[in-house]
């Protein structure tokens, strides 16, 4: 697929069918489904040799963006890919033990007091 | 491939903040007003079974529905990342709230004087759900200004719902509002807890 932002207009909707980069998948192998703000990263690991080969471009780019702790709406802002559709990539790239999900539920229930305090304190110096 | 290396940082804590509000209400503004990069844009995909006689046939009737989510990021120290997420506002895709609410903090509601029935359904929503929220009235140029006692009343806000005049184009407005949500949630918290003593483990 041809890169560069003139491909990635906002108002000109996706190149490619966005399914057909999942290969016409449209749920995760595993079927659990990554929050939008799941928090994912490379293991470092790797991909095995002949799994390496069945990456595709879109799966190469999000394990580059993994080298950093990430959430899946970054990754899909970051790729303009669908949130669906990079579920379902990054359950490729889990299940091949290359990628690891950090923490997959958002923490409102179990945010700390603390935590709220950072938050005002950041606010506040803004 | 093995160029990808583990980040060893402390884990990231992300958390989430919903901007509900009719359509043009300036949930989008708000965010880029105050996101520490310009408002991302992601589409999500939306697969919902299709109910009635399409079941007959043997093939799972499903429909897709795109919808663009516009969301903002602002960072505070080393790990916390808080994602402001402008709610789809319309009917038809309230069915998405459910997902993006999940595990969200609070919301913001932004109301637009002239169209305030508009925030009618996010109101509801998130009473019934015991989300925290605020109701923050964008002072648009060329509305009417009302007392924001009466925007209560028409709103028939609890009185616990802390309701603010805000400019969403504003960072230190839109910062203001956001202040006074994590307050609210604080304030929640704290007044639950209390309950939950009480109630359940009540001391000797």
């Amino acid at each position: 697929m041809p890169a560069g932002d003139r491909w990635r207009r906002r108002d000109s909707g996706p190149v490619v069918r966005p399914y057909a980069v999942t290969g016409g998948r449209t749920e995760p192998v595993d079927g659990a489904v990554l929050d939008l703000i799941a928090v994912v990263v490379a293991t470092g690991r790797g991909t095995k040799a002949d799994e390496s080969a069945k990456l595709t471009p879109e799966h190469r780019r999000i394990l580059d963006l993994c080298k950093r702790q990430v959430t899946v709406a970054d990754i899909a802002a970051e790729t303009a890919l669908p949130v669906g559709v990079v579920r379902v990539l990054l359950a490729d790239l889990m299940a091949q033990h290359a990628v690891t999900v950090v923490r997959q539920r958002p923490a409102a229930q179990r945010t700390s007091n603390d935590v709220l305090q950072e938050i005002l304190n950041g606010l506040r110096a803004l | 491939m093995g160029s990808a290396r583990y980040d060893e940082g402390p884990p990231l804590a992300a958390h989430k903040i919903l901007i509900a509000g009719g359509f043009g209400a300036g949930k989008t503004t708000l965010v880029g007003a105050i996101s520490e990069v310009r408002p991302l844009r992601t589409e999500e995909m939306l697969t919902t079974a299709s109910v009635g006689l399409d079941d007959l046939s043997g093939v799972s009737g499903k429909t897709t529905t795109t919808v663009a989510l516009d969301f903002g990021r602002i960072t505070f120290g080393t790990n916390i990342v808080l994602y402001l997420f402008g709610l789809p506002g319309q009917e038809r895709f309230s069915f998405m709230w459910d997902e993006l609410s999940y595990g969200a903090l609070g919301a913001v509601i932004l109301a637009d004087v002239r169209r305030l029935s508009d925030c009618f359904p996010s109101v509801n929503y998130f009473e019934k759900r015991r989300l925290p929220f605020v109701v923050a009235v964008n002072c648009f140029d060329n509305a009417p200004r009302y007392d924001p006692q009466e925007v209560r009343l028409a709103l028939d806000l609890d009185p616990g719902v802390p309701l603010v005049l805000c400019d969403a184009r504003e960072v230190s407005s839109v910062k203001q509002v956001l202040i006074t949500l994590v307050e609210a949630i604080a304030a929640s918290r704290s007044s639950r807890s209390r309950t939950r003593r009480t109630t359940v483990t009540p001391r000797m």
